[in-house]
């Protein structure tokens, strides 16, 4: 009962936020000067032609109006399109999605793969030499923008090397290997943003952990030291794993839009930024009120995931 | 015993011993650096051996750092070095008034949600915690985008990056210089809020406000560099190190040195402000803010 309360709460908690933060964003459209019909056509449009847009988009209605029929719109799959091409909302985002999509998970694969062994040896070997420079790397790997770290591993890689490939995405279907040599640095790029906040919180955790009773006995019992690391001294660890994993999707799309940019991926980033060069205001402002719904359900969904595992969340 | 097991119970003695802050060569190399940076910025119109930024065959076209271009030239012959110091020079000016902002915007409400609780509290922390949990660059995109390419309002966006995360951190030192001795004696003494605010919580938070503008700094360096190399910040003919970075990926193959020199002054800039702002942090035991 307690249980389904809480979950209750958090998704109450969580409409409230989500009709707020898009009513922001539309209302932010509204502070526009001027008419975001007339600068959708890009200024070359007929008189009817702005008539029927502003009609779609009700913009003779209160912005209160606008947002709720806007919602649904959104909520009975009517995303709008662009004037000046005529694409719809929909097609775009379907096309660009899974690529964004992908990059995330291969970057969180990396860099999760790499923190996690990384992060025990050097919380079980702290101020060992090792650990200094593991450290050390990941400090400064958490002080260079990932444009920067990009530049880099594509002029190693793919100009000087020719490992990799820079010519845009390419899907699955033409040949994991292809797909590889296209996203396999884009991903590391971004993997080496996350990969330096993973470890060092796991070190922290480790070095707790390593102190509690539970990790002497079984270590007395005769387990192997790996066997203790991964078993009793990782496992505590998971929740600050999945609270950050949480925190950090925010930071990843970030990185993602840079990163999409750099490679030539043409992902929900390189959308975003291509309507915004546009001018597509009405397209730009569905985008990001749906990313914004999507992260404030995120971050709901982790907590409640959270709540899950560990029972002592629930009775805050 | 095996010698793995004294290494944990080794590992564990050494992790409760109270860390000794370092008073590292590292830091005042990071200061030094920082130093040269933020003076290059602030005096490169009136540095004679720096060249205009913008006149084209100040070298040979495309050529790497030589002795009269430290950092090479680009396709028109401009010389690197004065473009990268004059990229520092929007760069730092843009994230210096936006620190500015945010620490005292961010350390106002981070702090008064802290002391006064209850309702302000919660009305400070959820938009803190929706606005934390929201993809930072994308917002900053929709800012710029919606007010036009310009420089103040470039700021406005970055400022508005860094306000929840200053004011998360402002609210935990409030909450726990409120409930120390000292402030627990000046009420029972009879003070009233305004004094108790201002007096006793506030100039407690402020040496931990101040060491955080440094890692914010790197955000907002980060931040407006990732707006200009995707082509969002003020606009050209303006330099910045995001746009020198935008134009040298185009010329990867051909002239490397643009994106290195520019990227390397850039990561050494930003590993400096991190390394001050997490030394600082370590000297005065703020958990809540470490990198």
């Amino acid at each position: 009962m307690a249980a389904l309360r809480f979950i209750g709460v958090r998704l109450a908690q969580l409409a409230v936020v989500v009709l707020v933060v898009t009513l922001l964003f539309y209302w932010m459209l509204n502070l526009l000067p001027g008419n975001p019909c007339v600068a959708a056509f890009g200024g070359a449009a007929t008189p009817e032609q702005i008539a029927q847009c502003e009609q779609d988009r009700n913009l003779g209605d209160p912005v209160i109006v606008q947002w709720a029929k806007w919602g649904g719109d959104v909520l009975t799959g009517d995303f709008g399109k662009s004037y000046l091409t005529g694409r719809t909302f929909g097609e775009a985002v379907s096309n660009a999605l899974p690529r964004t999509l992908l990059l995330l998970a291969y970057s969180q694969i990396l860099a999760l793969g790499a923190a996690i062994p990384l992060g025990l040896w050097s919380g079980y070997r702290q101020g060992s030499a090792g650990d200094r420079l593991i450290t050390g790397g990941a400090f400064a790997l958490l002080s260079a923008p990932v444009f920067v770290v990009g530049l880099v591993l594509m002029l190693l890689f793919a100009v000087r090397l020719d490992w990799f490939d820079l010519s845009g995405y390419q899907p699955i279907s033409d040949g994991l290997a292809a797909h590889f040599k296209v996203m396999f640095l884009p991903a590391v790029a971004l993997a080496a943003g996350l990969l330096p906040i993973y470890l060092r919180l796991l070190r922290t955790d480790v070095i707790g952990t390593l102190q509690e009773d539970f990790v002497g006995t079984a270590r007395a019992k005769g387990l192997p030291v790996r066997m203790v690391l991964l078993r009793h001294v990782l496992r505590p660890s998971s929740f600050t794993l999945l609270t950050i994993f949480g925190i950090q999707a925010a930071q990843a799309v970030n990185g993602a839009i840079v990163v999409e940019f750099l490679f030539d991926l043409d992902g929900v980033g390189s959308l975003l930024v291509s309507w915004v060069a546009a001018r597509e205001f009405l397209l730009v402002q569905t985008l990001v009120a749906l990313i914004a719904a999507v992260f404030v359900t995120v971050t709901t969904v982790v907590d409640l995931v959270y709540a899950a595992l560990d029972p002592r969340v629930r009775r805050r | 015993m095996t010698a793995a097991m004294t290494t944990v119970v080794r590992a564990s003695r050494r992790a409760t011993a109270p860390r000794r802050p370092r008073r590292s060569i590292a830091l005042y190399v990071s200061l030094g650096w920082l130093f040269l940076v933020v003076a290059g910025a602030v005096l490169a119109p009136w540095l004679g051996f720096l060249d205009d930024p913008h006149r084209p065959l100040a070298g040979p076209p495309e050529a790497g750092p030589s002795w009269s271009n430290w950092f090479g030239t680009d396709q028109l012959g401009r010389d690197m070095f004065a473009r990268s110091v004059w990229g520092s020079r929007l760069s730092l000016s843009i994230a210096g008034p936006a620190v500015g902002m945010g620490v005292v915007i961010g350390g106002v409400l981070g702090v008064v949600a802290g002391y006064f609780g209850k309702w302000i509290d919660l009305a400070v922390s959820s938009v803190v915690n929706v606005a934390l949990a929201l993809p930072a660059l994308v917002f900053a995109l929709f800012i710029v985008t919606m007010l036009g390419q310009s420089f103040w309002n470039v700021t406005i966006a970055v400022t508005i990056l860094t306000i929840p995360a200053i004011a998360r951190i402002a609210r935990a030192q409030a909450l726990r210089f409120a409930a120390r001795e000292f402030v627990i004696v000046a009420n029972v003494m009879g003070a009233r809020w305004p004094r108790l605010l201002f007096r006793e919580v506030l100039p407690n938070v402020v040496p931990a406000l101040a060491s955080i503008a440094f890692l914010a700094m790197g955000i907002v360096i980060i931040a407006e560099g990732s707006l200009s190399f995707i082509g969002v910040s003020v606009g050209s003919p303006s330099i910045t190190w995001g746009n020198i970075l935008a134009a040298g990926r185009g010329r990867l193959e051909e002239s490397p040195h643009i994106a290195l020199t520019t990227g390397g002054v850039m990561f050494a800039t930003l590993m400096a402000l991190n390394f001050v702002g997490d030394d600082l942090l370590r000297r005065l035991d703020v958990r809540e803010a470490r990198i």
